[in-house]
């Protein structure tokens, strides 16, 4: 793996812990879907951009106001991981360029950034609202904007559809181990690495340079 | 396995030009017990070439320092030292922890220096996957079967044990080790030799001795007359299994009361897990019967369990118990 200019950042799951409820609302109230799609926060949302991804027409205004909403309350019940800043300090110093890259709303991403003091270390922030569309959308659109190199960037995710977004990007997936069960059948899905927790990506990345420097990796 | 190319150097200096010319993929070899097992395993991490110190023969010895201490080499053999007069006389500890590594057919291999330097026993390592340690970048351990082999005190990428038996029983007495580089002698304690997760030329080891070094010997300090100490080790069999958990301490003791101490854990976290909390709160305190269950209160506190070893802690804090109980009698 070559040196890693970039990270993309999908607060879900990676950054945050997330209530479950405000998503499978999305899903119910939205596209009528009764049925809980897992026991993650991670795992209903990314159910809900594979609704929101299939769908045959576009999210009217209104219903768009109403996902807006329910993410914004998500954000709002969200508590970050307690090792995020630290570690994305860290990886600023390193000189590592950092995005947010999701598919919430802008209003969510946004309120996720300033409710978590984030502005500081982020290059950049795409949604799907800038993106024009879910899952890769955000992704491309963050490595188009800032001229990425997709072999020197990373996705970082904790779900399934996390990994095939990524790689349908062309960038790195990095598996965020939040849950051991998961992760194993995760871990199947060809991921580029993994971490048990973000406080493990500036090491990772010191590895990655020093494997390069010495021919190694 | 492995196909390699073996160099037999006689001198050190000569053993150092050849791991300099060669870079991470030489590897010193003495014992074997780890390394080519490896090699068998063909593990992607093993080294392609072999510097055979066997042929070195300064390195392999036990004998008293001018200060009342004992200087051991490197590649003297476990059994050597598990048989040693010297050793048994002044410190009978760490001839009780070296009986206690592995069997007796390994302690015949292996040296000194293999078990302090010796590369984790992680199934997931040893079995080929492509781990931090074998040219990947994911800890199957941290999300797989981690009962065993794994830390119960947090990790740095790699979540494996430091397996040695030997670091635990040596830091107690301050012992620290002297390596040949190619900038002359360098020394270290034992404790900062073997740190834990360390990314050292490129590579995750738990130990800072970089390709081009070679540990020579371990000196240990004259013993204190007033100093107790034991060693503890839980492992599911008898013999030839690691450490579950280990305990390495030593009192420093003026009558009943403990004037200083050393409290090293083994088998539970990335490195020999010297439990400072539990040394402060040792200080002062009359060695009596109810120490034991106070120093398990204070213990361990930083433990961080992956899903299948919390019973590790509890195990490390019986190890406690039992081994003030037993310096107490």
């Amino acid at each position: 793996m070559q040196n890693i200019e970039a990270l993309l950042l999908e607060p879900v799951g990676c950054l945050a812990e997330f209530p479950s409820a405000p998503f499978h609302e999305i899903a119910l109230q939205l596209f009528g879907r009764k049925r809980k799609a897992g026991s993650s926060a991670s795992a209903i949302y990314w159910y809900v951009l594979n609704l929101m991804e299939s769908a045959r027409t576009p999210l009217g205004a209104e219903k768009k106001r109403l996902a807006e909403n329910l993410e914004v309350e998500a954000v709002d019940a969200a508590s970050m991981y307690e090792d995020v800043a630290p570690a994305l300090a860290e990886l600023k110093s390193m000189g590592i360029r950092l995005f947010v890259a999701t598919s919430l709303s802008r209003k969510a991403a946004a309120r996720f950034i300033e409710r978590n003091s984030l502005d500081e270390f982020l290059s950049g922030v795409h949604t799907r609202d800038d993106a024009g569309g879910v899952k890769a959308a955000p992704l491309l659109k963050a490595v188009g904007g800032a001229s990425l190199t997709r072999g020197k960037t990373m996705f970082l995710t904790d779900t399934l559809e996390g990994i095939k977004a990524a790689h349908s990007a062309g960038v790195h997936p990095i598996l965020m181990m939040n849950d051991p069960d998961e992760a194993q059948r995760l871990a199947m899905h060809n991921p580029a690495g993994g971490v048990v927790s973000m406080h493990e990506m500036p090491d990772f990345l010191r590895l990655l340079a020093a494997q390069n420097q010495r021919g190694l990796s | 396995m492995k196909k390699v190319s073996i160099y037999r150097p006689t001198t050190v200096d000569e053993a150092i030009q050849i791991l300099s010319q060669h870079g991470s993929s030489a590897s010193v070899y003495a014992g074997g017990t780890d390394l080519l097992v490896r090699l068998k395993n063909r593990l992607e991490q093993a080294p392609s070439y072999l510097v055979d110190i066997k042929k070195i023969d300064n390195l392999r010895y036990i004998k008293e320092d001018g200060q009342g201490g004992v200087e051991i080499g490197a590649a003297t053999k476990l059994a050597e030292l598990a048989d040693s007069k010297l050793l048994q006389e002044k410190y009978p500890m760490i001839v009780e922890a070296i009986t206690k590594i592995s069997s007796p057919e390994l302690r015949n291999a292996s040296t000194l220096g293999g078990d302090l330097l010796q590369e984790v026993w992680c199934q997931y390592l040893r079995g080929g996957y492509s781990c931090w340690r074998n040219g990947g970048y994911l800890c199957y351990g941290a999300i797989g079967d981690n009962s065993y082999y794994h830390s119960a005190m947090g990790g740095r990428l790699c979540y494996a044990v430091y397996p040695g038996d030997a670091a635990t029983a040596l830091i107690p007495f301050d012992a620290h080790a002297k390596l040949a580089t190619p900038q002359g002698v360098k020394e270290l304690s034992i404790e900062q030799m073997v740190p834990g997760d360390m990314l050292v030329d490129g590579k995750i080891q738990s130990h800072v001795v970089r390709y081009n070094e070679i540990l020579t010997s371990v000196v240990i300090p004259p013993p204190k007359p007033s100093v107790r100490a034991s060693f503890e080790k839980l492992r599911p069999r008898g013999v030839w299994d690691f450490a579950m958990a280990s305990l390495g301490i030593s009192l420093q003791l003026n009558g009943k009361t403990i004037e200083d101490s050393r409290v090293v854990f083994g088998g539970i976290s990335g490195k020999p897990y010297r439990e400072k909390t539990v040394e402060a709160f040792l200080r002062g305190k009359t060695l009596n019967t109810d120490l034991g269950e106070q120093a398990v209160a204070v213990a361990l506190a930083d433990a961080a369990p992956l899903k299948y070893n919390a019973t590790k802690i509890d195990m490390a804090k019986g190890l406690l118990a039992s081994g003030l109980a037993r310096l107490n009698a």
